[in-house]
């Protein structure tokens, strides 16, 4: 059994390196789908891909293969696959804030309507964390502190107008709190930027938390349920919660024909199903809630407008 | 301590592990020797592998894949000059040198003994001083790193070979270069005249082969053609290294080791800095100096023995405090936690063993790499036995098909003709284009801490960095010293010697 799942791995990364073509089918897809992530290699967007893209091919009958496209905020990438023949064989794999929010704050080479959602395939929660050692015990103990002593806090963030960034500089412009806005590339940074002290509090994923032990204290969870049985979250606490979550969706260029759309969807709903799936998005730390692509457009929609209103508040002071 | 050592020894000694860290070795020096296949592109498409094998055989493949990436770069560096990555630009300094000297082989014996010998101490001294390298890394922020980088920028200037003023004027363009496409802090977008394919910046890649791979191109072509054509070196592919030569180079590879290896443990610099770095303290530690760039093998050991000895310390930050510092160590992360492992301080305290076997397979991954390099490398060195008639328009394509698969954007292929044109002006023009590509390199990343430093400063920068960064401080006093002492020294060797050429 281990054996065979070895050899089928192995199988699948001889494709992608583009050693072998998968035998003629008459139907789609006939030949390798490419999954083109705007993002570099080693972040959560890669490590998804790369379990699902190995499982995929059994619900395929055909290789899906990760091309990286960074640069440009994710609008490289992107860009490829808006130019993309819509055939289903170029596919984007991304998420909320490149996806709807750069519409309001950058021009781009193409619409957020030149997409059409295949399939969510999960998503993410952060949480607002400080240092163990630090003073702020509650959410409210920090953002008093603010408020009291304007341009003192340091929020350290994980590059603008991302996953980090919207949802901290969204809480504090409804807390009232000027604090000092600090980048850095990646979560990875930002995470070591706090452990040594240079930023006062950051916003992480679970999987990035439980690794550091008990070093960490957190405040509050994003979302409407509790991440942590003893943290409460940001709607528990008065705040508007749901835009910092972060959805990883598949996206395919409009006007793809419905029965290879429908193809799409089904093998990525019958991978939920498989056990090796499950197991290894366990062990990522990741969820497995697939929404089917016609829900989600309609949360596309709701996004774009939130964001825009949510530029605006940030923009604005 | 003691005793997780002696278990991780123990976990670390099995047949599968060594096995499999053998097929990642050979993989990772195939795919770094092609250009345009990066080592962490060749990590990210085997990682679903590793997350069917055990933790100790999954890891310590994909740790094989790293070591013999970074290693195979030198190889096309060497044979024809096409850097494959930034941490292999240093070795094309006297690597094709060599090559035309006719001692292929001996650049490729020289560059795998002294990558491993870099490796191997690094790995040795991080198993050693985990723990005062952990505190030096978190100790390590923004401002440090602007301090470190414009050190570097500052040395790499002075010790670049040819005329001072040049080098400068190169460095400026780099930089310069660097600029363009989107900031890094606030994403505006810069000197891009709204036109899409440069948003994203001018991709290093391309640009590094256009720049040393075309101008040798185009200088065989100058030739006379019957000469070029019909000349081809000696099956042999030239002498082995001998054991004077080696030790020879000792000294140099300590140095190198010592200085890839403080470099390491800095987040954010990495293996292009250390091998100039070590390039540059070679040449001016030679009592003949002037030999270098001119297919010295010293320069081929120092560059490459600093460039793997970054490897050791930046699994540091990885393995203590669960952040990884670059792209590899970040698909590291993730083979370890699919494996249900999540490195930081709760791995490192509750399976303290199972780090220090995958420490211990690091050590026994270069002896590996010793052995498993040293039959393949004769396989290399025919690569120039290939007539050139033939070896030539081949080099042309390698490049081009390199630039492309990199990101898959024909704008790229512009890139790389434009480089390469401006590589063949700049030789002509005696300008050494290295200065050019560390400005470039370095740039982005000194604008992006520096940016950090004053808003991390809050408006008082000079407050800021003398009350509460010290190690800042240090280093930017030391900076005007140790220009002074440089200069005076490279002053002193242009007027021994005249001004080198290039």
């Amino acid at each position: 059994m281990k054996l065979s799942k070895l050899l089928r791995v192995a199988l699948g990364a001889t494709v992608a390196l583009g050693l072998t073509a998968g035998a003629a089918q008459a139907e789609y897809p006939e030949k390798p789908i490419t999954l083109v992530l705007p993002l570099g290699a080693g972040g959560s967007h890669d490590l998804n891909s790369r379990v699902f893209t190995s499982i995929i091919p059994q619900y395929l009958e055909n290789a899906m293969i990760v091309k990286l496209m960074p640069g440009a905020s994710g609008q490289t990438g992107t860009a490829a696959v808006a130019k993309a023949k819509p055939d289903g064989y170029t596919l984007l794999f991304t998420h909320n804030f490149f996806d709807q929010l750069q519409q309001h704050v950058t021009k781009l080479p193409y619409t957020p309507d030149d997409f059409e959602t295949v399939v969510r395939l999960n998503y993410a929660v952060p949480s607002i964390v400080v240092l163990a050692s630090s003073p702020y015990k509650t959410l409210k103990d920090m953002l008093d502190f603010g408020k009291a002593n304007p341009n003192t806090l340091k929020f350290g963030h994980s590059g603008n107008w991302g996953a980090v960034m919207v949802p901290g500089a969204l809480l504090l412009s409804e807390a009232g709190v000027q604090a000092t806005l600090i980048p850095h590339k990646g979560g990875g940074p930002t995470m070591k930027a706090l452990l040594s002290g240079d930023v006062d509090f950051t916003m992480a994923f679970p999987s990035v938390i439980g690794a550091q032990g008990d070093k960490l204290r957190v405040l509050a969870s994003l979302g409407t349920e509790r991440t942590y049985k003893d943290v409460p979250t940001l709607k528990e606490l008065g705040y508007t919660p749901s835009v910092g979550l972060m959805n990883r969706v598949v996206l395919a260029p409009k006007g793809m024909p419905a029965d290879r759309m429908k193809k799409l969807r089904d093998a990525f709903t019958a991978m939920q199903k498989d056990k090796t799936y499950g197991s290894m998005m366990k062990k990522l730390g990741e969820n497995t809630e697939l929404m089917q692509g016609p829900e989600y457009e309609g949360e596309r929609m709701e996004q774009s407008k939130n964001y825009e209103k949510l530029v605006k508040a940030i923009t604005s002071k | 301590m003691l005793e997780n050592f002696m278990m991780g020894l123990e976990l670390a000694f099995r047949l599968d592990t060594f096995a499999m860290m053998a097929v990642g070795l050979v993989l990772g020096m195939v795919v770094g020797a092609l250009p345009g296949f990066t080592t962490v592109m060749a990590m990210a498409v085997l990682l679903p592998l590793s997350f069917f094998l055990e933790p100790l055989v999954g890891i310590p493949f994909l740790i094989g894949v790293y070591k013999g990436g970074i290693y195979g770069g030198s190889i096309p560096a060497i044979l024809v000059s096409m850097p494959g990555t930034g941490a292999s630009v240093a070795t094309t300094f006297d690597g094709p040198a060599l090559t035309r000297k006719k001692q292929p082989r001996k650049a490729l014996e020289m560059a795998l003994f002294s990558s491993v010998f870099g490796d191997l101490s690094s790995d040795v001294i991080t198993i050693l001083c985990i723990g005062p390298i952990a505190l030096i890394a978190m100790k390590i922020g923004p401002p440090e790193l602007a301090a470190v980088l414009f050190l570097s920028l500052i040395v790499i200037t002075i010790t670049g070979g040819g005329v001072f003023v040049k080098g400068l004027l190169m460095m400026t363009l780099g930089l310069f270069i660097s600029l363009i496409g989107q900031d890094p802090i606030g994403a505006l977008s810069r000197f891009t005249f709204d036109f899409f394919a440069i948003k994203s910046g001018i991709p290093l890649l391309p640009m590094l082969i256009g720049l040393f791979a075309l101008p040798e191109i185009l200088l065989a072509i100058e030739k006379k053609a019957s000469s070029v054509m019909n000349e081809k070196l000696d099956t042999k592919a030239g002498g082995r290294l001998t054991w004077p030569e080696f030790r020879r180079c000792i000294r140099t590879m300590c140095r190198s080791t010592a200085i890839g290896t403080t470099i390491g443990m800095i987040p954010g610099v990495g293996q292009v800095v250390a091998a100039f770095m070590g390039y540059a303290a070679a040449k001016n530690a030679s009592s003949h100096p002037e030999t270098f760039g001119k297919g010295e093998l010293e320069g081929v050991a120092a560059a490459e023995a600093a460039n793997n000895a970054v490897n050791g310390p930046t699994l540091v930050p990885l393995l203590t405090l669960g952040i990884p510092g670059d792209n590899v160590t970040a698909i590291l992360l993730g083979a370890f936690v699919a494996q249900g492992l999540r490195p930081g301080p709760q791995l490192f305290s509750e399976q303290g063993s199972l780090v220090y076997a995958i420490l211990i397979a690091m050590v026994m991954a270069n002896v590996l790499f010793l052995f498993i390099g040293y039959f393949l490398v004769p396989l290399f060195a025919k690569v120039v036995t290939i007539r050139k008639g033939i070896l030539l328009p081949l080099t042309v394509v390698f490049a081009f098909a390199g630039s492309y698969v990199f990101r898959s954007d024909p704008m790229d292929l512009i890139i790389l003709v434009v480089f390469g044109v401006f590589g063949y002006l700049a030789k002509k023009l005696r300008f050494d284009v290295t200065p050019l590509v560390m400005g470039f390199i370095l740039g982005p990343i000194l604008e992006y801490s520096f940016g950090q430093t004053v808003t991390m400063s809050q408006e008082n920068i000079v407050g800021y960095i003398v009350t509460e960064r010290p190690i800042t401080l240090v280093i930017l006093i030391l900076t005007p010293v140790i220009t002074y002492f440089l200069w005076r020294k490279s002053a002193r060797l242009r007027s021994a010697y005249g001004v080198s050429e290039g």
